[in-house]
């Protein structure tokens, strides 16, 4: 540092020769400070607000691992039943396509009818049966044949039995055949 | 002497801490006229130069948590004032440092020796310097601070505030030898 520099520097404050309006900023300078001034705790100090939030933490943590949880569960119930529902749609459209054809039949005799709908009758209540015993082993694969079991045997009995009025129909109605 | 002036008006910057207006009029009276002249000699007009005091010293109560006593709660607050009034020379596009701040160093700007000159000659030639040339030599001779420092309030190297520097002062002592 030479001469030059050093002279300034020591006699630096020589460069302070305004005075400033020293009432005027202090009056501005206090509004900012007042506007601010309702003292904001911020909610995250207080230690209410600590607790409550540890516990909605953990209400949380627990909330979405127990979600993804039942999801899953969920998720695998909804495909059993899913593919359940769609064999059950399946048999079920069937089965009431030809009941309706049993009962729409005008060779039959309302005698015959109501015997052979009481045999559909039982079917119904051994499927009921099933159902229930399905909704409580999901998995098992036993009640899932025994359902469907119980779907072919009506189809097999209704088929039977159009297929006899069928064959004894013959000789009379060739063309009647084709609704099987 | 050092930790002395660190601690300079520590009672009242702690009433302050605590939000105590009174203690935050007497701090204000103390620097207001250092801050205004610090913040004039950079913005060169009262208008800018009081919006700009004002804003530090709000800015500085506010913050005041902040300040650990690592220097003394002058230089603390006149470092906001600076840093204030830097940015406000920037953003009007005024320019900083005499030339685009250059890694390389050109020729001429070897320190030149000069002797003790009349401070009112000083004063004359700083005005009549060139935006960009102020601020350096403000800072430098005026301000007291070192090139690090200067770097760091610049944002540009320690070299190049060295460099820049000598270019400004060279610019002074052309303007003072030609009063």
């Amino acid at each position: 540092m030479d001469n030059f520099e050093k002279h300034i520097r020591d006699h630096a404050a020589q460069f302070n020769e305004r005075r400033a309006d020293k009432d005027k900023m202090w009056a501005k300078i206090s509004e900012e400070l007042h506007q601010e001034k309702p003292k904001v705790i911020p909610l995250w100090k207080r230690p209410v607000f600590r607790v409550a939030a540890s516990v909605l933490l953990l209400l949380g943590i627990a909330s979405f691992f127990g979600l993804a949880v039942l999801n899953n569960n969920a998720n695998k119930t909804q495909y059993a039943s899913k593919e359940l529902m769609e064999i059950d749609m399946y048999y079920k459209d069937l089965v009431s396509y030809q009941v309706q054809l049993v009962k729409n039949n005008q060779s039959l005799s309302e005698e015959n009818k109501a015997e052979f709908l009481s045999f559909m009758d039982e079917l119904d209540a051994e499927y009921e049966v099933l159902k229930k015993e399905m909704q409580k082993n999901l998995d098992n694969e036993r009640v899932l044949e025994a359902i469907v079991g119980n779907y072919k045997k009506r189809i097999e009995l209704i088929d039977n039995l159009l297929h006899q009025l069928n064959e004894s129909k013959k000789p009379n109605e060739d063309d009647y055949g084709y609704t099987l | 002497m050092e930790t002395d002036i660190r601690f300079t008006h520590k009672a009242i910057v702690e009433q302050c801490k605590a939000g105590n207006s009174n203690s935050q009029y007497e701090l204000y009276s103390c620097y207001v006229d250092a801050m205004y002249n610090v913040g004039f000699r950079f913005l060169g007009n009262a208008e800018d130069t009081e919006d700009i005091v004002q804003d530090s010293f709000v800015d500085a109560f506010k913050n005041l948590d902040n300040f650990k006593y690592e220097s003394s709660f002058g230089s603390w607050l006149k470092r906001i004032v600076i840093n204030k009034s830097i940015n406000h020379l920037k953003a009007k596009r005024i320019p900083v440092v005499p030339m685009e701040a250059h890694e390389f160093h050109l020729t001429d700007d070897e320190p030149v020796e000069a002797e003790a000159t009349d401070i009112n000659k000083v004063k004359k030639g700083i005005a009549l310097l060139p935006d960009g040339y102020r601020e350096i030599i403000n800072l430098y001779l005026i301000e007291g601070y070192d090139h690090v420092e200067i770097g760091e309030i610049l944002g540009i190297s320690t070299s190049t505030s060295k460099s820049q520097y000598h270019r400004a002062k060279k610019k002074l002592l052309e303007i003072i030898n030609e009063l």
